[in-house]
């Protein structure tokens, strides 16, 4: 074929080619990036749909349930932070799990749901009331209206 | 969820690449049935994922779509390395790497269920160690099942990284032995890390013990992270000299084919253990900025061209530019995680542990055969030729699909109904 | 306590972003993606900038040409060299060398990828690369084709700027001939000798007249005198010889040096005021390897040159006074023996590094000069380089206004008695300098097997300062 003679023979056209070869593969990985970007969107609204909407109240405070485990307690790292004294470090963990959020003592120094001392983990629903040291925590749906 | 991504304009965009590059496959070959065969292969299949990514599942397009350009393109580059002969085994693998990637996403994608089959992992992990002690033949690595032969070693990559992952659950439950606390799951994964430390050593294939390292130094580390007790600076320094001085007792008392390895100089043995990287070099030197063109590289004589020294080899055909840009593409399914975060620690595990095996496999491949560090014989997922190597970089990309998508509902839906009051 | 709120106060939220526990993940990944970047980036630039190292050595690219300081070819990758006038590579070949791996310590051999007609850009084959040095063709030839039918090497230098004007190896290897026959081939045609320590005979002595005059002061050394009576037994009874059987009776040191008398010599390394330690400390710092010390080897724009080296274990023992003056295990090369004159010449017993590269033009046509390669450390005081330099112009206008002509030069002359496969001869050097404003040189010139009758040093050296006379002028 003339045309595989003549790329062999210019190496010009042969850089030129294989150049604009690769800007559309450059040009996919762009677009690809801008996709990535707009999937955080995509996905946070997934996840407002995956958790059920669930959050908890404390007073005017709220706090959303952005992941599958939640950390309740005194330590820094903990998702939603107390810093009272009878709190422990790691307190208590909120799982979601096949669709049901449930909450689990960590460390024993107690977790009520409605008033009552659980000591197995516990499925929550709507409108749930948990007891942590002396904080009230209420499982709601949405955010204040 | 309706409000989707462009992915159709995204998946036209990776259809006019891949023709591009077919386009100038062509320009070089003519016409010939192997072109035709290579073109209908690649575009039919960007098509079928078009057409599945679009109207079957629509989740994590990112990983998949960077999926769909890179298997396409390594089906070009392996098809015309050389001469146009269209690499049919290497394009089956390819599909049937996105095809376990969607499956590896069913079955990781809810992570509590995928942390209970733990103890199936491990037991899979021991299967695979177990094969790859017993089965495989005079220390050699390949188990030869007839029709093809098959690389245990890179199966485990991924059931390693399913142990390397953790919940904070399992992290919070600590047992106490003889004042000691201490948490099963960690000790489990020091375990098979030595496990197969042990292995590589028995195999006297060290090659691919720094991306087990990696992926479980990224795990131990992540669950440091998830409690993060207060960790001050002279622990720090502490455990700095630790890694360095393992490392330094590595490298002195690592055995005599390791040392040649390390301290090898490629130029004053050029015919000898130097020659693959010489040849690697030359290769892309020769190929400038923009390649010698596709087909009309000549690295295809040298062993390994077309896994451990594939970066010079599409270097020497496509250019430099390709070559890095391929590797980054490569990059972009770990950096997905950058954009869509995890929603659970096990996820996160998971995630983190697919980033670091992919990109010590790239930095060992790439800067190996580029002589700035020791050469070892690793391929670049998804790119490398391989059945075993691709399927297992399959594996991860699920992993890393889960990661962005994980699904938590499905099953009763009892928390529907009101509680309380 | 208020009323808790219940669920019905609020509505629903649409999205939710993950909490900050979930970003180590991301930000575990961010680290290993920049230090991955960091080092692709660093690969490609390596990649790039050695890439004509890479397609020099492993011989995948076309080489550019080399010129001397007229122009004139001396080496040329881009076309046959047969194509060329026959003779042409005749006398550079060991020097120049060519891309055939046959000569290693060559220039062209040492810098093959500044040489390669590649470019990362263009590919290979594109370019019109070349070097441009120094040396001056016609001087060459000249000497080249004086030695006739002897061996030997010239090498010379100009001492103000370094420059490397004439370096000449015979026998030499015919690059445009090929390596066909290379069996065939004199034994050192591949190697450029004046870069390979020989034996230096008396030309030691200026080395040892340097020690002295370091250790004990010019006026001390100058008044210095000691006889000679044909032999001289030492403090341990071994005889010392002087080439001249009756003997030279008492002489000061100008009249033992232009005598070359080696009982004279041997008495000054003998003398208690000498002490051993001082010529050793010496020497060092002239760049000899004394007594298995280690010393840096030199380079001329890649190509390496042993450094010299000699045993000196007992100022009362043959041996070392031997070595002292020149023969026993000392051994230096003609391009050190005409760096040290180059140090004497100018006066300040330090040296401006010789250079043989001058400029690069690189594939582009881009057009860089290469700068003298600075000066070398201080081999003795400025003193002692201008005593020296006194007592060897003294030499060559008593001894050498004949044959030397017009030209006001100091040298120092040697013999040197070679046992080299089985097989027991003498060469004649002479080391020296031209002050002349006209030709500022150094030189060092070796004649291998010279008998009496045949061409001499200074004849050689008068045809070398012939061709690079106005050598500045000829630019």
């Amino acid at each position: 074929m003339d045309l595989s003679k003549l790329l062999s023979n210019d190496p010009l056209l042969r850089a030129g080619l294989s150049a604009a070869a690769v800007i559309f593969v450059d040009l996919c990985a762009l677009v690809i990036l801008i996709a990535a970007s707009r999937e955080r969107r995509h996905s946070d609204r997934r996840w407002a749909h995956e958790n059920r909407g669930f959050m908890l109240a404390c007073g005017e405070n709220l706090y959303p349930l952005g992941a599958a485990e939640i950390v309740i307690g005194r330590h820094p790292s903990a998702d939603i932070r107390f810093r009272d004294g009878e709190i422990s470090r790691f307190h208590a963990i909120l799982t979601l799990s096949a669709g049901n959020w449930q909450i689990e003592d960590l460390s024993g120094n107690g977790v009520t749901v409605n008033g009552r001392r659980i000591d197995a983990p516990c499925i929550l629903h709507r409108n749930d009331v948990i007891g942590i040291g002396r904080r009230k925590l209420t499982v709601i749906r949405g955010k204040k209206g | 969820m309706k409000k989707s991504l462009s992915h159709p304009f995204l998946l036209l965009l990776i259809l006019i690449a891949h023709a591009a590059m077919l386009l100038l496959v062509v320009f070089s070959f003519g016409l010939t049935p192997d072109a035709v065969e290579l073109a209908s292969a690649v575009l039919l299949f960007d098509f079928i994922g078009f057409i599945f990514l679009q109207f079957v599942h629509r989740e994590a397009c990112t990983v998949d779509s960077v999926l769909l350009l890179v298997l396409g393109m390594s089906t070009i580059y392996q098809s015309c390395f050389g001469g146009l002969t269209f690499a049919k085994k290497h394009f089956i693998f390819a599909v049937a790497a996105f095809v376990i990637c969607q499956f590896t996403y069913l079955l990781v994608r809810n992570p509590y269920r995928a942390e209970k089959m733990k103890p199936l992992w491990y037991l899979m992990f021991i299967g695979l160690v177990g094969a790859i002690f017993f089965l495989t033949g005079s220390r050699g690595i390949w188990i030869d099942l007839g029709f093809i032969t098959l690389q245990p070693s890179e199966f485990v990559k991924p059931v390693f990284v399913l142990i390397c992952a953790s919940s904070i659950r399992t992290q919070l439950h600590k047992h106490t032995l003889l004042g000691f606390h201490y948490v099963p799951d960690n000790l489990a994964l020091l375990a098979c890390t030595a496990v197969i430390a042990g292995l590589q050593w028995y195999c006297r294939d060290l090659g691919s013990l720094p991306t087990f390292v990696a992926a479980a130094g990224c795990g131990l580390m992540l669950r440091f992270r998830y409690l993060r007790e207060k960790i001050s600076l002279r622990l720090v320094i502490f455990l700095c000299l630790c890694v360095c001085g393992t490392a330094a007792a590595a490298w002195h008392l690592a055995p005599a084919y390791v040392q040649e390895r390390l301290h090898s100089d490629i130029w004053a043995d050029m015919s000898g253990s130097g020659y693959q990287q010489v040849k690697a070099l030359t290769a892309i030197a020769e190929g400038g900025w923009f390649g010698k063109g596709a087909g009309s590289g000549t690295l295809i004589h040298v062993a390994a061209s077309r896994t451990d020294i594939v970066f010079s080899a599409i270097c020497e055909e496509w250019g430099l530019f390709t070559g890095l840009m391929t590797v980054i593409l490569v990059l972009f399914l770990p950096a997905s995680l950058l954009a869509v975060p995890p929603r659970s620690y096990y996820h996160s595990g998971l995630a983190v542990g697919v980033a670091a095996v992919f990109m010590v496999q790239m930095t060992l491949n790439v800067f190996g055969s580029c002589n700035l560090i020791p050469f070892t014989g690793v391929t670049i997922p998804f790119i490398s030729q391989g059945g075993s190597s691709m399927l297992s970089s399959g594996i991860l990309a699920g992993f890393l699909k889960a990661a962005q998508a994980p699904v938590l509902t499905g099953g009763n839906t009892a928390a529907e109904t009101e509680g309380g009051r | 306590m208020a009323k808790q709120k219940t669920d019905s106060d609020y509505t629903p939220q649409l999205d939710v972003s993950a909490p900050r526990s979930m970003r180590v993940a991301g930000r575990v990944t961010s680290l290993l993606l920049a230090a991955f970047l960091i080092g692709l980036f660093y690969l490609a630039y390596v990649l790039v900038s050695h890439s004509p190292f890479y397609m020099s050595k492993s011989g995948a690219t076309g080489y550019g040409t080399v010129y001397d300081r007229t122009g004139d070819v001396l080496f040329d990758g881009t076309k046959p060299l047969s194509s060329y006038p026959a003779g042409q590579f005749a006398d550079v070949g060991n020097l120049i060398g060519d891309a055939s791996g046959q000569m290693a310590n060559t220039l062209v051999g040492r810098n093959l990828s500044r040489l390669a007609n590649y470019n990362f850009l263009y590919g290979k084959e594109q370019g019109q690369v070349s070097l441009h040095t120094t040396l001056s063709h016609k001087a060459n030839k000249a000497v080249y084709w004086k030695l006739g039918k002897k061996n030997g090497t010239v090498i010379a230098c100009n001492w103000k700027t370094g420059e490397l004007l004439c370096c000449v190896s015979k026998p030499c290897v015919d690059i445009a001939k090929g390596y066909d026959n290379i069996d065939a081939l004199p034994e050192n045609s591949l190697l450029c000798k004046a870069f390979y320590p020989t034996v230096p005979g008396s030309t030691q002595k200026v080395s040892t007249l340097a020690a002295a005059y370091e250790k004990l002061g010019v006026s001390a050394v100058n008044q210095m005198q000691f006889s000679c009576t044909g032999t001289w037994i030492n403090a341990k009874g071994q005889a010392i010889k002087c080439h001249e059987a009756k003997g030279h009776g008492t002489q000061t040191l100008t009249q033992a040096f232009r005598n070359s008398c080696n009982p004279f010599f041997a008495q000054l390394v003998q003398s208690a005021k000498l002490p051993l330690s001082a010529v050793i400390e010496t020497y060092t710092r002239m760049g000899y390897s004394v007594n298995g010390a280690k010393a840096d080897s030199m380079s001329l724009d890649g190509i390496t040159i042993a450094p010299a080296s000699t045993t000196l274990t007992d100022a009362k023992d043959f041996d070392t006074q031997w070595g002292c003056l020149g023969q026993g295990t000392t051994l230096v090369s003609p391009y050190q023996l005409m760096l040290w004159e180059c140090a004497i010449a100018n006066g300040t017993g330090t040296a401006q590094k010789p250079y043989l590269i001058s400029s690069r033009t690189d594939v582009d046509g881009k057009y860089s000069p290469v700068h003298s390669a600075g000066k070398t450390d201080g081999f003795f005081s400025a003193e002692t380089a201008k005593a020296i330099q006194a007592v060897m112009t003294e030499n060559a206008r008593t001894q050498y206004s004949y044959s030397l002509g017009k030209y006001t030069c100091g040298v120092k002359s040697g013999t040197a008695q070679v046992e080299q496969n089985g097989k027991a001869y003498e060469n004649s050097l002479l080391a020296g300098f031209c002050l002349d404003e006209k030709c500022p040189v150094a030189f060092c010139v070796v004649i291998e097997e010279r008998v009496n009758g045949e061409l001499t040093t200074a004849q050689l050296t008068k045809t070398l300062l012939d061709a690079l006379s106005g050598i500045n002028s000829q630019k």
